[in-house]
């Protein structure tokens, strides 16, 4: 019991060590955000509900990256006043009408590649798969990253401490009846934009490393 | 035991998983993304996520700290599709006078508001 206390304190304290950036970030760094509109992502997964229990995991950690970040309920509402429901609807405007009709610096779009549970008779295998990509006012791509996770129980053993704590909490929300797939999306936001070379850099509220 | 050792590994995990966020986080969210989730899940639980909402808000203010982003817009649609036109307005209001950034997109929402009657307010 008092290894795996250890263990967590090792992990708070060497979880957060700055990743290695090896992206170009020169166009970014050019548009120099302050401000991101996330819209609806676009759904080619066949569960109707994941574009809008995508959109409530996105705000967080942009924002936590120092950005302001439109109210997503808010921007959503208005993007439905507009005629805007679907997100394939959305990601057919020309970025810069977006921008300028919310006053946005940069525009996220996500495609749900994935979402999905295959079950066996005794295994779950639930499944994650975007494609991210941000875009600036002018319309110029600013970063794009693809990330896929996949839970299964047959997996919890990762060899690697926090791969498995990391699956057990994947695993205690992942019920047969009814999976949810939010730890696994926030999961694969978290890493896409604080981990690895994709990590997006600082916004203007954000710790400046 | 074995449940405990359970329960242990679960909470364990979660700081795994979320203790970057916890350690360095700019703001205390009040499991707002949570809520919304509620919201559009199970939509019978609005109204308390609402109030849910409110109150982690009014908690903020009273304890002088930043509201986090979008925030207090989103508040607002709440309220405006509760049909709450005045409820709306003020949280639009703060977002502006909170966040320099959302200037434009709450400029256009009071507008609209305020040229509305308050009976057509809700969406």
């Amino acid at each position: 019991m008092k290894a795996i206390f250890a263990l967590c304190i090792a992990l708070l304290v060497t979880g957060c060590a700055s990743p290695v950036s090896k992206t170009d970030f020169s166009a970014f760094q050019a548009a120099k955000p302050r401000s991101i509109l996330v819209v609806p992502a676009v759904n080619k997964s066949l569960d109707v509900d994941a574009p809008n229990y995508l959109l409530t995991t996105l705000t967080e950690p942009l924002a936590e990256k120092g950005f302001y970040v439109f109210p997503v309920h808010t921007a959503r509402t208005v993007l439905e006043q507009e005629g805007y429901y679907e997100g394939d609807a959305i990601h057919g405007q020309p970025p810069q009408v977006l921008a300028n009709l919310f006053g946005a610096d940069a525009v996220l779009y996500v495609t749900i590649n994935r979402w999905d549970a295959k079950y066996v008779v005794l295994s779950t295998t639930v499944t994650v798969d975007f494609d991210y990509r941000m875009v600036a006012k002018d319309g110029t791509e600013i970063w794009k990253a693809n990330k896929q996770l996949q839970y299964s129980p047959q997996n919890q053993n990762t060899g690697h401490p926090l791969g498995n704590l990391i699956a057990a909490a994947v695993s205690a929300a992942m019920t047969r009846a009814d999976p949810n797939y939010l730890p696994l999306a926030i999961m694969a936001n978290q890493q896409v934009f604080n981990m690895g070379p994709t990590a997006i850099p600082a916004g203007p509220y954000g710790v400046v490393n | 035991m074995k449940s405990m050792f359970k329960t242990v590994m679960a909470a364990a995990a979660l700081l795994a998983v979320t203790g970057c966020a916890t350690q360095k986080g700019l703001y205390d969210w009040g499991g707002y993304s949570g809520l919304l989730y509620q919201n559009y899940k199970k939509p019978e639980t609005v109204a308390a996520n609402l109030v849910k909402l409110q109150t982690h808000v009014s908690a903020m203010e009273q304890g002088k700290a930043k509201v986090a982003p979008g925030l207090y817009a989103d508040l607002g649609t709440l309220y405006l599709q509760a049909g709450e036109r005045d409820r709306a307005l003020e949280n639009y209001r703060k977002e502006r006078a909170a966040w320099p950034e959302s200037a434009g997109l709450m400029d256009s929402m009071i507008k609209n508001l305020d040229n509305k009657p308050a009976a057509e307010a809700k969406s």
